[in-house]
């Protein structure tokens, strides 16, 4: 396979089979992308007119409210559930249990994943086998919240209690309660071991890691260094509870309104568990309050459904906040171990990783997240001779581990990234030039990401700005003139890691856009996108604006309907952009080469000669032009043919180019007692061409805010029965305005000549780097190493007391 | 029971039960522009404000604010003419999803009638009630310092120039008070 090393990298260029106005393209060159456009909806949400599903109740006159019961404890058999006096109270219109005729019995998984899903089918809509405090048992649909509130606590459970395990260690003791029978388990994932709670394991190798090893104990000038690396469960704090409203429509349809980033995946889920024709289902998505991955897991959805047919009304179903905390999903707590074989020169030899995660009582995501965790990272370093990888995930009486923004990413680099400082310091290196040494750059291929792959190959890299964020955030940090503070006790440095991630699944995505033209020259662009808060509805229509020349303001966005929209995969894995952008922009070509056949006849000059910007078609040798409002009328109204401008593009891609980030952070620590002051943290990012750079450097603020807390604050801790002790935002420390460092974006602006007018991803890439970056910061303040997270004061102090 | 409040400028009459917040009361009678984020006042995607004090409508039990003056983000400006908060969350891109933003421009707005003229540090008081998940609060930030200039160059314009007079009467009346 071929490999280039960084230097020589520098001197080559991959784009020179790109055509010439595509490998230069300055993003001045553009109208309608590389813009600070308004978001879409910023004025509806300003004004409060912006409606989200629930928002929506008021257009279901006979609609009901719901309520579930929900398991008391962490593992154990419902043994009997008496409904009798729930089911008479007023205003009840249905009370469900796992044994009622609309409840499916049937395996699922809550994934939200393409199909098939890389994920067993261990869940069932309602249970009677409970396996953390928070599996729902029955649900209610009444007159209204109030009424299914009380009629659910009118329901008896009576339980047989089983022993239940919550840490990973003692989940595979041979001893151990077992949390599932692998004959109830469909769907069963590589390395399962139902006996022993593992839900997978997977492991994958380049090279000859063992070989490296052996020669590194017998040479004085390679050294080996251990580490190893914990990290918390956290909550994905949706603004937006999840909610769904389901009714059946005259139809005899069910329709579905609900808070999901993926409603093709939802409707294809829903159809199987019911037995119900996709054809039967239709599902919508308003506004989203947000998902970060929390709204790709179907949890209610199932549950609204059974209410709404058993009760023949339109059901609301929308969680609690306490719910949110304790019974939807979670980032995966996970332990990695890593060892690494590095030269006196600073050259790494070998990396050799292994991670064990725990999945909750469920095993959604629980092999591709815990993958996620080495492939991720691991790319930095592909070039990298011996590299391993094994990645375990265990089955506990716990909640449910499911996707959360940077998938795996965030706990691999911690580890990575923390480990890459420790091998720097071992050979008296400095961190940024061994990385420098080290790491991957434009030209390479990355055979890292191909770890798990039972085919040789990799991903080729076509553009890498690493080496220039490291430069800028360098700057902007004030890395190299750090002032120590006056008290002594003070101590103040700089840390950095760097980032990395995936702009959608290679090989496993697909998005389509439909683009049709109005007489008066605005366009309707049908997509499947999903817009959760991203903004990706408005980078749709400045990608479709720019290939039309058209305003973004002309392109309306029509998104995410699975009756009239085309199909998406769904907003997950940094895709929207880099995916539907390019089904978008193919699809504004396909309409623009109509526009193009209209404006020859109209101008009497070559369709191949036209260009479109500012609201026209141009013959560029004539200087001759027409309005696109000129073309919607001819098209629709003209004497000649009539004929709808429309195109539609489907668009799916083995390539996943990644963007790359540097994240500094610049702290002060008192050494008495640990407490620590952080300055500033920013965030240098390569995501290509930023389609709108307001919503790229929101984007990276609001994923630095989340690998803040989890750098700093986040824990979800459950008392020894395995009862939750966060039932609220009061338990649970989101970084606030008066306490939250300030932010600093910068994006670095390269060209990916793969992805739409240059673009990558950049959603979840920021989420990965602040907990190694500050690790590796008091580690270089005050000479200690925290490597679980959060890093606290306590830790700190505690390191430092030991040293 | 019915309550009365003025609501937005207007005299209304609205159905509440003893049980009812503010919060609830106000979505049945379908101002959803507030939103139900935790019902536990601690988010403040609920955040009105009640005679000329931002308070989180989850937790104000509706009979309380019988007779009192409510403001939702319904009555502050509408999309063809934005009130200066939500221009200045407009044009400085300082929202995202958008389910915290009625709750923190209310919060904003309570803010600025009290200090029209915050520092940073005063912003990022006045704010701490209310979280935003998606936009790490910096062009929120940015956002309630334009705002606040908006708003000072609206007032230069509607009085002449004039300077804001520590006479003119209070109507507010939460000097002093948390925004928590």
């Amino acid at each position: 396979m071929s490999r280039h090393n960084h230097q020589d990298s520098q001197s080559e260029s991959v784009d020179t089979t790109e055509p010439a106005d595509r490998s230069e393209s300055p993003s001045s060159l553009y109208d309608a992308v590389a813009s600070r456009e308004e978001k879409a909806d910023a004025r509806k949400i300003v004004t409060g007119e912006s409606k989200y599903t629930a928002d929506y109740a008021e257009n279901f006159p006979h609609l009901a409210e719901a309520e579930v019961l929900r398991s008391e404890i962490s593992h154990g058999v419902v043994t009997e559930i008496d409904t009798s006096r729930a089911e008479e109270m007023d205003g009840v219109y249905a009370v469900l249990t796992p044994d009622s005729a609309v409840v499916p019995d049937k395996l699922y998984t809550s994934a939200g994943q393409s199909y098939p899903e890389p994920s067993p089918r261990d869940l069932r809509v309602l249970r009677k086998h409970v396996r953390y405090v928070g599996d729902p048992i029955a649900a209610v649909a009444a007159d209204d919240r109030a009424t299914a509130r009380a009629a659910v606590r009118q329901i008896d459970v009576t339980y047989d209690e089983r022993e239940a395990v919550f840490d990973t260690e003692a989940a595979i003791a041979e001893d151990a309660p077992q949390l599932h029978d692998a004959s109830e388990v469909e769907n069963i994932q590589p390395g399962a071991d139902y006996d022993r709670n593992v839900v997978a394991n997977m492991s994958g190798e380049i090279g000859d890691v063992e070989k490296a090893f052996e020669q590194a104990s017998s040479r004085s000038d390679w050294n080996i260094v251990e580490t190893s690396w914990e990290t918390p469960r956290q909550s994905h704090c949706i603004p937006e509870p999840h909610t769904t409203i389901a009714h059946r429509d005259e139809d005899d349809r069910y329709q579905l309104l609900t808070s999901t980033q993926v409603p093709y995946h939802v409707r294809r889920q829903l159809a199987q568990l019911f037995d119900i024709p996709i054809r039967d289902i239709r599902v919508t998505k308003p506004r989203i309050g947000a998902g970060f991955g929390g709204k790709q897991s179907m949890v209610i959805e199932p549950i609204a459904l059974a209410l709404t047919i058993a009760s023949d009304r339109p059901v609301k179903l929308e969680a609690t906040r306490k719910e949110e905390f304790h019974a939807m999903r979670f980032r995966r707590p996970a332990q990695v171990q890593l060892r690494s074989v590095v030269t006196d020169q600073g050259d790494l030899k070998a990396i050799d990783m292994s991670t064990l995660t725990n999945a909750g009582a469920y095993g959604p995501h629980s092999m591709t997240a815990t993958s996620a965790i080495g492939k991720k990272p691991l790319p930095l370093y592909t070039n990298t001779p011996n590299i391993r990888y094994e990645a375990k995930a265990v089955y506990t009486n716990l909640p449910v581990s499911g996707a959360f923004r940077g998938y795996g990413a965030p706990q691999g680099h911690f580890a990575v990234e923390g480990h890459i400082d420790e091998v720097a310091r071992e050979i008296d290196m400095d961190p940024i030039e061994f990385r420098a040494q080290n790491q991957i750059a434009e030209g390479d291929t990355d055979v890292a990401s191909w770890l798990f792959k039972d085919k040789d190959g990799g991903r080729d890299i076509y553009s890498c700005g690493l080496e220039e964020c490291i430069q800028r955030g360098k700057e902007a940090i004030g890395w190299d003139d750090v002032e120590q503070p006056d008290e002594e006790y003070r101590h103040r440095d700089c840390g950095m890691a760097t980032a990395i991630q995936g702009s959608g699944i290679p090989g496993d995505e697909l998005g389509a856009a439909h683009i049709k033209m109005n007489e008066d020259g605005s366009f309707i662009l049908q997509t499947g996108a999903v817009d959760i808060g991203t903004g990706s509805d408005t980078i749709m229509a400045q990608i479709a604006a720019e290939v039309l020349g058209a305003s973004p303001d002309d392109v309306i966005v029509y998104s995410s309907d699975t009756d009239i929209s085309p199909f998406d995969y769904g907003a997950y894995a940094s895709s929207t952009t880099y995916v539907t952008g390019q089904a978008v922009q193919q699809a504004a070509e396909d309409a623009r080469g109509q526009m193009f056949e209209f404006a020859a006849e109209i101008l009497d000059e070559p369709a191949d000669s036209l260009t479109a910007r500012d609201g026209a078609v141009h013959a560029e040798s004539s200087g001759k032009s027409v309005t696109l409002e000129e073309i919607g009328q001819a098209s629709i109204y003209g004497d000649k043919h009539r004929a709808q401008v429309m195109g539609e593009a489907s668009f799916s891609t083995d390539e996943s180019p990644p963007p790359f980030g540097a994240q500094f952070v610049d702290v002060t620590v008192d050494e008495r007692t640990g407490e620590f002051e952080i300055h500033d943290l920013v965030f240098a990012v390569d995501c290509g061409l930023a389609i709108n750079p307001d919503l790229a450097e929101g984007q990276v603020t609001g994923a630095m805010h989340m690998s803040y807390e989890l750098a700093v604050s986040c824990d979800l801790p459950f008392d020894a029965d395995g009862q939750p002790e966060v039932t609220g935002f009061r338990d649970y420390a989101v970084p606030r305005t008066a306490d939250q460092p300030p932010l600093t974006p910068i994006l670095i602006e390269t060209h990916e000549p793969t992805g739409p007018f240059g673009a990558k991803s950049i959603a979840e890439i920021p989420t990965n780097a602040v907990p190694p970056a500050l690790s590796n910061a008091i580690r270089r303040a005050v000479g200690v190493r925290i490597s679980d997270l959060p890093i606290t004061p306590e830790k700190i102090a505690t390191e430092l007391d030991s040293d | 029971m019915n309550i009365n409040i003025t609501l937005n400028g207007e005299s209304v009459e609205l159905p509440a039960t003893s049980s009812n917040s503010l919060l609830d009361v106000l979505r049945q009678a379908g101002y959803t522009g507030a939103k139900r984020g935790c019902d536990t006042g601690d988010c403040g995607f609920c955040t009105v404000v009640v005679d000329g004090k931002p308070i989180k409508s989850c937790i104000r039990p509706a009979v309380s604010v019988d007779g009192a003056t409510v403001e939702t983000i319904e009555g502050l400006g509408t999309q063809d003419d934005l009130h200066p908060i939500q221009a200045a969350f407009v044009d400085n891109a300082a929202l995202q999803c958008g389910f915290c933003i009625p709750g923190m421009i209310m919060r904003t707005k309570g803010l600025l009638d009290e200090n029209p003229d915050p520092d940073e540090a005063e912003i990022r008081a006045g704010l701490s009630g209310n979280i935003c998940r998606c936009t790490g609060y910096e062009k929120i930030f940015d956002a309630v310092e334009d705002a606040s200039k908006r708003l000072d160059e609206t007032s230069m314009a509607t009085d002449g120039g004039k300077q804001r007079s520590d006479t003119e009467p209070c109507v507010r009346c939460d000097c002093g008070e948390s925004y928590e």
